[in-house]
């Protein structure tokens, strides 16, 4: 399995919000894509999961450009990858109903109206993949609740668990533990280890380069709308080859808010899915 | 306690027309939700040039008054109307027209706000999930669900309580055995009223007041059972 972008683009109200991007995930590896805010790494994760294509360049899975394929079958590519973003966005029902969606929806209607009876009725089918994402995150103990009311950690938790329940080949994080304290942090932190030891390939964008360095195999540096270093992170971090990351690494954002944010931050929450 | 004799009408007669007003309501109700929650789906999410405008124009449908709505709907039923060769005026059928126009800007406009509200994270969160478009959509519906089912029960009562337009397109028919063909409770207490048979009137008037307090009870436990958060 891999997923790969190759000379990706995106622009966004005139503003090239990135250019020329290449990556490639594989199985069991973890990536980090690091950057200061506003970097476009919003937007670059969304690329990925295929919310929309990119301007230029392309998105292949196993080698397939995936706006190349029929919406049918670029479903069942979807249905490979999984998401967390920086807010937990659960549904307002019980957790088990969160974590248990992406696999209803992947079902046949007829199975799914049923078992939605059966919900009712109080006969819920709760899988071995459900009940092991639960475990890996620590709610085992939490089925019942409506997940509006978890904390804030717990609620990010619980997202995790949703993406992780549907056995994806590779799970795109979103800055997914950036309001969370270290206790949650590392909670999700072990958390992703795991699906990585379990051949999950896995995509963390983030600011936090202390996060990048505990858990990543690799590292892509994305600033002011390209890749400009990439490398494991021992080599990116103590050993940068190019000014702006090691001007990164020493607490420098190198960012100015009004010039680069905008229109990145405006072009990330503009990503609506297109299928 | 009601008299087991109603004073100038017979129970069949009242029956009948509680059965002509429900069926008429409840079949204009759910067409036009049907109806009405993709469209709002639709125009909630997406951008298009003059998305303002039909906003506003839904927005002004929920005061169309009734009889308008009535005349056009006859005139486009009429013999020498567009719809003419379905032979439909008079009937409860045209009724149920009426009503689908009368209660679509009503459900429409509140699922509209409704849907508006459900944060972004939500949809993209079905989408990421491996949802199709319609799972999404069912997803935001979900997360919508007090605001939809408060859509509804508004319709509902713009239906039921409407007065002028079934009266045009209706006829307020009864059969000559005394049952009611296209005679609502409404256009009933207007007869009724006219007739000066005040008992009759005032008995339809607390069916019907008891008919509006039984759907908006169960819409109230509907919404209490998902705040629970089981309804899911």
């Amino acid at each position: 399995m891999t997923l790969r972008a190759t000379d990706v683009g995106l622009a966004y109200e005139g503003n090239q919000i990135f250019a020329d991007v290449s990556l490639e995930i594989a199985s069991g590896e973890v990536l980090t894509i690091v950057g200061p805010s506003g970097a476009g790494k919003t937007s670059l994760l969304r690329l990925l999961a295929a919310f929309r294509p990119p301007d230029e360049g392309t998105i292949a899975w196993n080698g397939t450009d995936i706006w190349e394929l029929s919406r049918r079958d670029r479903l069942a590519v979807r249905r490979r990858l999984s998401m967390v973003f920086q807010e937990p966005g659960l549904f307002n029902a019980s957790v088990l109903q969160n974590v248990t969606y992406g696999q209803r929806v992947r079902l046949p209607w007829t199975e799914r109206v049923r078992r939605a009876v059966a919900a009712v009725t109080g006969g819920d089918h709760v899988s071995d993949a459900v009940e092991e994402a639960l475990e890996t995150v620590g709610l085992a103990d939490k089925h019942d609740q409506n997940a509006l009311s978890l904390s804030g950690g717990e609620a990010q938790r619980v997202s995790f668990a949703r993406a992780l329940a549907v056995d994806p080949a590779v799970m795109l994080l979103d800055e997914p533990t950036s309001n969370l304290d270290p206790r949650n942090t590392a909670v999700l932190e072990e958390a992703i280890s795991r699906a990585r030891d379990r051949g999950v390939g896995v995509v963390i964008a983030t600011h936090d380069m202390h996060q990048a360095e505990r858990i990543s195999d690799g590292v892509a540096f994305l600033f002011d709308g390209e890749i400009v270093e990439t490398g494991p992170p021992e080599q990116v971090f103590e050993d940068p080859t190019d000014p702006r990351t090691a001007r990164f690494v020493d607490g420098d954002l190198l960012y100015d808010p009004d010039e680069a944010t905008t229109p990145r931050e405006r072009a990330s929450s503009s990503l609506s899915p297109t299928d | 306690m009601l008299p087991l004799q109603l004073p100038g009408g017979s129970w069949a007669y009242v029956l009948s027309i509680v059965l002509v007003t429900l069926e008429v309501s409840v079949t204009a109700v759910g067409l036009s939700t049907l109806v009405s929650l993709p469209v709002a789906l639709l125009v909630g999410f997406t951008d298009f040039p003059g998305k303002r405008l039909v906003e506003a124009v839904i927005n002004t449908g929920m005061g169309f008054p009734s009889v308008v709505v009535g005349l056009v709907v006859l005139l486009l039923l009429s013999n020498s109307g567009p719809l003419g060769s379905l032979d439909l005026v008079f009937t409860p059928q045209a009724m149920i027209a009426s009503q689908f126009v009368l209660a679509t800007p009503v459900i429409l406009s509140v699922s509209l706000s409704a849907v508006a509200g459900v944060e972004q994270e939500v949809r993209d969160a079905a989408f990421a999930m491996g949802g199709t478009r319609v799972d999404v959509g069912l997803a935001v519906l979900k997360e919508a669900r007090y605001g939809v089912v408060t859509a509804i029960l508004a319709g509902f009562g713009r239906a039921i309580s409407e007065v002028g337009s079934v009266l045009i397109v209706g006829g307020n028919i009864v059969y000559s055995d005394g049952e009611s063909y296209t005679r609502t409770l409404t256009t009933a207490i207007t007869v009724e009223a006219r007739q000066g048979r005040y008992e009759v009137g005032l008995v339809l008037g607390a069916i019907l007041l008891a008919l509006v307090l039984v759907v908006n009870g169960l819409g109230s436990w509907i919404r209490q059972r998902g705040r629970g958060g089981g309804v899911t």
